[in-house]
């Protein structure tokens, strides 16, 4: 069923009724311009459940997607409904929503507990009710040993996790992060990774927001590509994979003798070209990456020669785009 | 209904007194706050250090009859021949068997000794130096207000329209003491100047500007505002419960340098008391016009920064109308109708109905003081220009009426109703700008 898009938000800080059978987030045509910078472009979309990458380049929209679904600016044409209700008007979703922004500034003068707590208090929750969750959200993130600290000495990686932990204190439905990773070291990414995986699996609706396509792989199959504010695509990683692997694809293959492996590779279909562009370097040139893959180990221990390495260049968001838009990214 | 009630308004406790604390702390942590707070304090004790010297300086007093100086040069000065019959133009006619006095006891010999002079006409006056009783012979002399008591003063009292009319016995209360009316009117003056100018406008201004303006605009500019409005919480809500972590810090903090200088004035000023108990009301009026005006702006600030993020430009804009309706409010005394355009003029007014309340002999002072025993030249109209005592055209000058035509504590209500008005008002529109405001 979709939502009724007429009705208007209510009061303030009216009790919140849930409307029923609504997708937790939906984009109607939903524009937004900033003078005569197009942020976003008559997109639609509709979210419920699950873990959701938004993926996208710097400038696609990512950013500008969470701040329309936050109520931070106002759609220039479009309906936007969160909870059903438009968040520009009506803050009272938000009790259901957590959201970790991307700005790095935090309140440095604060310890990372009485962070917690005072936003919790912003949910209604008295002081006692406020301090035990701020506990729990805390030893989620595993902070708990240093959250009398302040947020000024944590590093990175652990003011990523108090802010995570400050978004899940209200016990949200759906969690928003915009850009999480950014910035922070693997040891960390990895522990925030499994934050948010853990997150999806307690069945949280969960959007995570990310340039980078195999931190998103890593997190989610659900994904949404974003380029210049209209969505590119849409669906599994895996069909994109798939999808992907109809263009033209590069292996590069570190090995002592390219030329023998390349000729060795001669008269299989699959490899539609090559080419020696440095020393100890082999690039194939393939429209089926997956199969040539398959094939890669029994070419190479039936050549002979040492490979030391193989690497895709081109997998990665700026190759994808590259192959969905055509070449103009 | 009532549960539901607890419940919204337990939540809006929460919610509030969460912000309002939090804003509080924040304070503590910027420097800004301590910059303000210890330049005011620092500015007010400098003025403070001129006040206390001014109040251990002995006026220079004057002889304003002239009768000290002896004018046949035989020893006694003019005054005391007078007293005693002798002519003070011959040198050869002087007391005998009297020791000459010292030229200094007829410098302030003749002082003014009344005061509560009621509405209507005052008899009063005393001739200390006997150079009305003793030195004039005829009736005709003595009573020139012809009043038919010798040697007194006709006081006619409006207090209505505070002015007053002296006609006096020529040689009446003619030397007063300069040094004991100039401390009075200084004093008040200092009270005055200090807390119209100095706190209600400086403090109530700058405090403002550097601990309001910032309130929303740093958050926008640092994006740290993006924590806030993720809750469940209206933007307006957000704007009222940090101006009431703005109260929390400014608040105290004005009551406290009041406190401070109505105990140092009180202690150190003069009066015979060991204490100047009447100044309390002026003090308490003076903080709590400060503590409204500083509302006020604080709102409206807060409401520039939320604009524009060089919000304190449109503040400063604001900051020098109020100053100038500081100037009109002041000098005119409460008479110009443009200072209820303001902020400002509705705080003087508080002052003004406290000062009406606690000295209700205030005005009265001032006439005495502008009258100064009744010397003075004639000019060109043919009137006399009375030379006024130490500190009574001071005090004049920052002296205002309220002028609502209501009784003082009517005007003092009406005023503080007036100043919540406007702070509620300049709330709404902030919040209304907030609301519409995108946060990037």
């Amino acid at each position: 069923m979709m939502p009724d898009l007429t009705q208007h938000g209510t009061a303030e800080t009216q009790e919140w009724k849930p409307a029923q059978n609504t997708p937790v987030i939906m984009f109607d045509r939903v524009s937004k311009t900033y003078g005569r910078i197009n942020a976003l472009n008559s997109i639609s979309l509709g979210i419920s459940g699950g873990v959701t990458g938004i993926l996208g380049m710097n400038g696609a929209g990512k950013s500008t997607l969470f701040k329309l679904m936050m109520g931070k600016v106002k759609p220039s044409s479009g309906a936007i409904r969160l909870f059903g209700a438009d968040p520009w008007k009506n803050p009272a979703p938000y009790s259901r929503v957590g959201f970790v922004p991307e700005h790095e500034k935090m309140y440095d003068w604060m310890t990372a507990f009485d962070f917690i707590v005072t936003f919790a208090r912003l949910h209604g929750m008295t002081r006692e009710e406020a301090g035990k969750e701020a506990t729990r959200v805390l030893s989620f993130v595993s902070l708990a040993d240093v959250m009398h600290k302040k947020i000024g000495q944590f590093s990175k990686g652990m003011r990523q996790r108090v802010k995570i932990a400050h978004a899940l204190v209200n016990d949200p439905e759906l969690i928003i992060l915009d850009e999480p990773l950014q910035g922070c070291d693997p040891l960390a990414r990895t522990t925030i990774m499994n934050v948010i995986k853990e997150l999806g699996a307690m069945g949280r609706t969960i959007l995570v927001s990310s340039h980078i396509l195999q931190e998103i792989e890593r997190i989610t199959e659900q994904i949404v590509i974003l380029h210049r504010g209209r969505v590119l695509a849409l669906g599994n990683s895996h069909a994109i994979r798939e999808m992907l692997d109809q263009h033209p694809h590069k292996i590069a293959l570190e090995c002592e003798e390219p030329r023998k492996l390349a000729e060795s590779m001669i008269g299989i279909d699959e490899v539609t070209g090559f080419s020696f562009e440095q020393p100890g370097k082999l690039l194939i040139e393939t429209q089926h990456l997956g199969e040539v893959h398959k094939l890669l180990p029994r070419i190479i221990t039936e050549s002979g020669t040492k490979v030391t390495g193989i690497d895709n260049p081109d997998d990665d968001l700026q190759s994808i785009l590259m192959y969905l838009t055509g070449g103009s990214i | 209904m009532s549960t539901r009630m607890d419940t919204i308004w337990s939540k809006l406790d929460r919610k509030s007194t969460a912000i309002a604390e939090f804003t509080m702390r924040q304070y503590r942590t910027r420097i800004s706050t301590w910059v303000i707070m210890i330049a005011s304090v620092v500015a007010l004790l400098l003025m403070l250090l001129f006040y206390i010297e001014a109040m251990n300086t002995e006026i220079q007093a004057i002889d304003n009859d002239g009768d000290s100086f002896d004018s046949d040069g035989d020893g006694y000065p003019d005054g005391q021949e007078r007293l005693l019959g002798t002519n003070p133009e011959s040198a050869e006619d002087f007391p005998i068997g009297v020791e000459p006095d010292p030229p200094e006891k007829w410098i302030n010999e003749d002082d003014i000794n009344w005061d509560n002079l009621k509405d209507g006409e005052n008899y009063v006056g005393e001739d200390d130096d006997g150079d009305c009783l003793e030195y004039f012979d005829t009736s005709s002399q003595k009573d020139t207000n012809d009043n038919n008591i010798d040697c007194d003063i006709v006081i006619t009292v409006d207090s209505l329209n505070e002015t007053i009319y002296f006609d006096a016995d020529s040689g009446v209360d003619e030397d007063p003491d300069e040094d004991k009316y100039g401390k009075e009117a200084s004093h008040r003056a200092f009270v005055l100047g200090i807390g119209k100018f100095g706190i209600v406008y400086l403090l109530g201004i700058f405090l403002p500007l550097f601990l309001a303006t910032g309130l929303i605009r740093e958050e926008m500019s640092e994006g740290t505002i993006h924590y806030m409005l993720a809750k469940p919480i209206a933007r307006g809500e957000v704007l009222l419960y940090r101006i009431l972590g703005y109260i929390g810090i400014t608040w105290p903090f004005i009551l406290g340098i009041c406190l401070l200088l109505c105990l140092v004035t009180g202690f150190s000023g003069p009066g015979d008391d060991f204490f100047r108990w009447s100044d309390i009301g002026v003090w308490m009026s003076i903080a709590w016009a400060t503590m409204l005006v500083s509302l006020v702006y604080g709102v409206i600030f807060c409401s520039c920064g939320i604009i524009w993020k060089n919000g304190v430009i449109l503040a400063l804009i604001f900051a020098a109308w109020e100053l100038g309706m500081v100037f009109v409010t002041i000098f005119t005394g409460g008479t110009s109708s443009i200072r209820y355009m303001s902020v400002i003029g509705w705080g003087m007014i508080i002052v003004d109905a406290g000062v009406t309340i606690s000295w209700p002999d205030n005005w009265q002072l001032i006439q005495v003081g502008l009258w100064g025993g009744g010397q003075g030249e004639e000019n060109w109209l043919g009137q006399i220009d009375y030379a006024a005592l130490p500190g009574a055209e001071p005090l004049a000058a920052f002296t205002g009426s309220p002028n609502l035509g209501v009784s003082n504590w009517l005007s003092f209500v009406i005023s503080t109703v007036v100043l919540l008005f406007q702070g509620i008002m300049a709330w709404f529109i902030g919040q209304s700008i907030f609301k519409g405001k995108e946060v990037d």
